[in-house]
């Protein structure tokens, strides 16, 4: 594979030079690795995943969509702003296409567009798992990157996904280098889920279930969301906002009149595990996941959905 | 952009019962029978209603006074405005079934969406054979388009039920099931629109079934959340189809199994 090389400690003035083509963002250390605008290169931090993936910049969990007073309503048009994401693995990086297929396919959105348009991803290699719940070796990624950054010995090797990528590395010499791909210990089994509709092994699964949501926010790729008014005080001044939602609270199918469509915890696991893995593919052709195992590092009781289907039998 | 209304004026309010208000915009709009609008008052959100009347010049939506939006959206005045987006969702689609002898099924306010078929058959009403019209609902008291329904009795085969009736009441009183079974409709070419609360869909899909219709021959529209209309915030997804998008009208067939 052709692509460039960047001597390991070239990566300040790297990222400098970044820095002066548009904000940077990338991984920082603070009380958990997030990713945030970066002041200054030394705040970037490589190692692990940061807790937050990247779909924040992309659909904000909270954005004002219209500003009223009154009846007189305003539309809140996207602020484009240059943007490079440094860092971003290889799960969070296939994150991009499945929201593409959402909001820009039909009806785009006009805020994810404007992001979209003006942002640059610059991928960072897992030459292996970041801890024992990742899995994304099962989850049929692909190689989607403005540019992306392979470890090699005393350099790093840069491959070229895009004109808008190879805009930041003109500088730099040229190199050839053929990756290797990551092996994961933990593997999700390919099944037809619609055989296991009816298992009882989505009621006991869900047995410690909270319906707290962390699994939903936490996801690269969920992005389920609801509309709703916020009003100041005057009782006319005001904004209808866009913010996110998840489809593990109880009244996320609640219709006028109070009813819920899906009652149980058992049906919201369900539902969730479904769309990740089974109705999006048959869709789309790829996973709504991308074993990135965010939703079962992060919930509270560790549910662990690949092991539950795996355990189908 | 795709989450801005259109702010458009109140022509009519009309009360049906105590808790349901027709609306009247003047609005010509490319829409159909089982569509809804996304309807709002800032401050107060939006609300999926479907259309239950158009015309080259109007539109009207049923509103039942069921939380903020509705009860505020009741109390407006000709003059006033509020915002809508839309149409959203497949409809009925009722050119496809020219030719057809019709069968319509309503329940409460399910009934909102049914008005809107029925008024399509009556404005093109060489289209379509036989009508038979079945309506269920609650009491005396809950019965909306009520000038319609006059209207109806003399244009088609109409057949009314009460779950419960009152001492003025002279109508059937029994489950919509009932005056179904009653009827002795055969399947021969015929189509079924239906509109109403879920387990009153599931009961009349089992009777006309024992009447002889295929799941093919009943097109059904589902109530979901819907807050989007375009297929994208989850809301309204049942095992992977998005209600406001690929639906809200559906083969009975394709639906009637569904796990949420």
């Amino acid at each position: 594979m052709q692509g460039k090389l960047l001597k390991k400690e070239g990566l300040r003035d790297f990222l400098q030079h970044l820095m002066k083509k548009a904000e940077l963002v990338a991984p920082v250390k603070t009380d958990t690795l997030r990713f945030q605008t970066i002041n200054n290169p030394e705040e970037v931090c490589l190692e692990g995943l940061p807790i937050m993936p990247i779909k924040k910049y992309y659909l904000e969990h909270k954005h004002t969509i219209l500003n009223f007073k009154g009846t007189q309503i305003r539309v809140n048009n996207p602020a484009p702003k240059k943007r490079i994401i440094f860092g971003v693995r290889l799960c969070d990086l296939n994150a991009i296409p499945v929201l593409d297929k959402l909001f820009l396919e039909e009806n785009p959105d006009p805020y994810y567009q404007s992001t979209r348009d003006n942002t640059v991803l610059v991928g960072w290699h897992c030459d292996k798992p970041v801890d024992e719940y990742c899995f994304c070796e099962s989850m049929e990624l692909k190689p989607f990157y403005d540019l992306y950054i392979y470890e090699v010995a005393d350099s790093y090797f840069i491959a070229i996904g895009s004109k808008k990528g190879a805009d930041l590395v003109k500088h730099l010499p040229s190199f050839e280098y053929e990756p290797t791909r990551i092996k994961c210990s933990k593997k999700l089994e390919k099944k037809d889920l619609n055989r296991f509709l009816e298992n009882p092994t989505w009621k006991e699964a869900s047995k410690d279930c909270l319906s707290c949501g962390p699994c939903t926010n936490y996801c690269p790729t969920c992005l389920c969301f609801d509309i709703e008014d916020e009003v100041e005080l005057d009782g006319k001044t005001g904004e209808r906002k866009l913010h996110w939602d998840s489809c593990q609270y109880k009244d996320f199918t609640l219709v006028a009149g109070g009813f819920a469509f899906r009652q149980t915890k058992a049906d919201r696991f369900r539902h969730r595990i479904f769309h990740k893995i089974q109705y999006f593919k048959d869709k789309f052709g790829i996973y709504m996941c991308t074993g990135c195992g965010r939703c079962i590092r992060w919930c509270p009781t560790r549910i662990d959905f690949v092991e539950i289907i795996n355990r189908l039998r | 952009m795709i989450y801005n209304p259109t702010q458009v004026k109140i022509a009519k309010v009309s009360k049906q019962t105590a808790d349901d208000y027709i609306i009247t915009i003047n609005k010509n709009m490319k829409v159909e029978p089982g569509q809804f609008l996304q309807v709002s008052l800032p401050g107060l959100g939006e609300a999926p209603i479907s259309v239950c009347n158009y015309g080259d010049k109007f539109l009207e939506f049923n509103v039942r006074t069921v939380g903020n939006l509705t009860r505020n959206l009741c109390m407006l005045k000709p003059g006033d405005a509020i915002g809508i987006r839309g149409p959203y969702g497949n409809g009925y689609q009722l050119e496809k079934y020219k030719g057809n002898h019709v069968v319509v099924i309503g329940g409460g306010t399910g009934v909102a969406p049914i008005r809107a078929v029925l008024k399509y058959i009556e404005k093109h009403r060489k289209d379509f054979n036989d009508v038979h019209v079945f309506l269920g609902f609650r009491s005396p008291n809950d019965i909306i388009f009520k000038k319609d329904i006059q209207a109806w009795k003399k244009m088609f085969d109409f057949n009314l039920t009460l779950d419960k009736g009152d001492k003025n009441w002279k109508g059937k009183v029994g489950l919509i099931t009932k005056i179904i079974d009653e009827s002795g409709l055969n399947n021969d070419n015929k189509i079924v629109f239906m509109c109403g609360p879920p387990i009153m869909m599931k009961f009349v899909g089992q009777s006309l079934n024992k009447l002889g219709f295929h799941n093919d021959q009943i097109i059904v529209s589902l109530e979901r959340h819907m807050k989007c209309g375009l297929g994208r915030c989850g809301h309204c997804m049942v095992h992977g189809s998005y209600v406001c998008k690929d639906g809200p009208v559906y083969q009975w067939g394709k639906v009637k199994d569904l796990k949420e």
